[in-house]
């Protein structure tokens, strides 16, 4: 191992991962547009009202699941990765749940036919979440690695001590 | 490392109220100078005005025979370390120290190599990932020299860093300053208005009051030649005892005493026959078994010595005078003590200005 990357390593110990974290921190930003993307759809059945009012208390839910995760992969902990890999499948899924099933589609409303999400609203709204879910993701890779070599690197430390 | 030269400097705010009058010092590379004089002296301001953080109101500063009068404090390539710490709280302990050179933008692994050499010297290594609020005062305080090491400034410059720590860690830390400027060997300049402090570290010692330099000189030429009665009286604890006294022939009389001059003495003295003078003994100046009757109101035991505060002569214009007598004893209010001064000093009682400095018995 080469002298640079042995330092890059050892400080490691004392400076926290805040790419991994920004990128958490970047996820909850994109979802947050995503919620407020979403209430401009025009809901006119109890089906449109139900999805849009679990995908708002989800919101609040992975809002949480998602800062807390930063904090923790910001400290090298590698458990966190795995819950942001699951919140950022999550994020891929919820296309194909709201925004994908009310793209299109209509709802009366005064007795006229009108499209619950327009085409812009619906592209925003799937680029925010695959924004959002990158970033859950690109962090969990980055914390992976990173936790994995400084775990390893500090064995090293502790061998060489012996 | 580096030689600074501080020439004819003063400080006057926008008051018209003069801190400083005409400062001059030049250190040596690799000296620690001590500035020591009581609070308002203006030790402090020549200090900030050296760091670059007052304006100079008249007069010149020199780094490396480079003028740097009017050089931003940041580009003097000087550290400064506050009484107060001046650490950021929401920061690690390693933060910290690799601050002002994250704010330089240099290389993060220099700047590791840096903080973890500067972690080692002061015993720091295994603190690096707490936060300031989780260290005692004296661990604080060396997270503020750190910061300083880690930049490798020209001059390191101390304004009363020890005066926030309980009298334990104030010793322990001390020493810690001192084991550091032999390792750096740098160039350092320390504030303080406690002479221990001053004794123990310096090379030399600056000492000053009301704006003025009263006298530079190595510790030991301050204890025992200081060049005025201010001196005096400032550096030595318990302080020097000071007696009015005439310059008979052969001899000094006082209210209570009467002592005998030698020759070197009558000499030094002979400018000021039959004149009054002002007489400076050093409490551990005074000894027993003389001819000069110490009555005695109070009695510290010290352990190796006994300080005695009584007064000598009569009345309500009897001289104060502590002595510090080797050994343990109990003496009690009204006992006399038989005592005699070793070591004497004379002042002009007019300026105040050492007579022909420290004359041994």
């Amino acid at each position: 191992m080469n002298e640079e990357k042995s330092i890059r390593l050892d400080r490691m110990r004392y400076t926290k991962n805040t790419l991994a974290s920004s990128l958490a921190i970047l996820a909850i930003l994109f979802d947050v547009f995503y919620f407020i993307s979403i209430y401009e759809s025009n809901v006119g059945s109890w089906y449109y009202n139900i999805l849009i009012g679990a995908s708002i208390l989800y919101n609040l839910v992975f809002m949480l699941a998602a800062f807390l995760s930063s904090e923790g992969i910001k400290n090298y902990k590698i458990g966190y990765s795995y819950v942001m890999i699951v919140l950022g499948v999550i994020q891929i899924l919820r296309i194909f749940i709201f925004p994908m099933r009310a793209h299109a589609a209509t709802v009366t409303i005064q007795e006229q036919a009108i499209t619950v999400m327009e085409t812009k609203q619906f592209l925003l709204c799937v680029v925010y979440l695959a924004a959002s879910a990158v970033c859950l993701i690109a962090g969990a890779i980055v914390g992976m690695i990173r936790s994995r070599e400084l775990k390893a690197h500090i064995a090293s430390l502790g061998n060489q001590a012996v | 490392m580096a030689q600074l030269s501080v020439q004819h400097v003063d400080k006057i705010y926008d008051n018209n109220v003069q801190a400083v009058f005409d400062f001059n010092l030049d250190v040596k590379d690799g000296e620690l100078i001590v500035l020591v004089g009581p609070s308002g002296c203006g030790k402090s301001t020549t200090l900030r005005m050296i760091a670059g953080l007052e304006d100079i109101s008249a007069g010149h500063l020199f780094l490396d025979g480079k003028e740097i009068t009017q050089t931003p404090a940041k580009d003097r390539d000087m550290a400064m370390v506050f009484q107060n710490y001046a650490l950021y709280g929401h920061m690690t302990i390693y933060e910290n120290m690799a601050f002002s050179l994250t704010l330089r933008k240099e290389n993060p692994n220099v700047i590791h190599k840096k903080v973890l050499a500067a972690a080692e010297i002061l015993g720091l290594t295994s603190q690096l990932n707490k936060k300031p609020s989780q260290l005692s005062g004296g661990q604080r305080q060396r997270v503020a020299m750190g910061r300083s090491i880690v930049r490798n400034p020209k001059v390191f410059l101390f304004d009363e860093p020890l005066s926030n720590l309980d009298a334990k860690l104030r010793g322990a830390t001390r020493r810690e300053i001192l084991l550091l400027h032999k390792r750096l060997q740098a160039t350092m300049l320390y504030v303080t208005h406690d002479q221990t402090e001053a004794l123990t570290l310096a090379d030399r010692i600056v000492c000053m009051s009301m704006g003025h330099v009263q006298q530079v000189g190595t510790p030991l030429e301050l204890y025992d030649s200081p060049a005025n009665r201010f001196v005096a009286s400032f550096i030595g604890l318990p302080p020097m005892n000071f007696f009015d006294a005439t310059v008979r022939e052969g001899e000094l009389e006082g209210r209570g005493f009467r002592v005998k001059l030698s020759e070197e003495e009558k000499g030094i003295l002979l400018p000021y026959a039959g004149k009054e003078i002002e007489l400076g003994v050093r409490p551990e100046d005074v000894q027993g078994g003389g001819d000069i009757a110490l009555n005695v109101f109070s009695n510290e035991n010290l352990g190796m010595n006994t300080l005695v505060h009584g007064h000598i002569g009569d009345g309500e214009l009897a001289n104060r005078i502590s002595a510090k007598l080797r050994g343990w004893y109990d003496y009690k209010e009204g006992d006399r003590v038989s005592v005699e001064f070793s070591r004497k000093h004379f002042f002009d009682k007019e300026t105040g200005v050492a007579i022909g400095r420290e004359v041994k018995a």
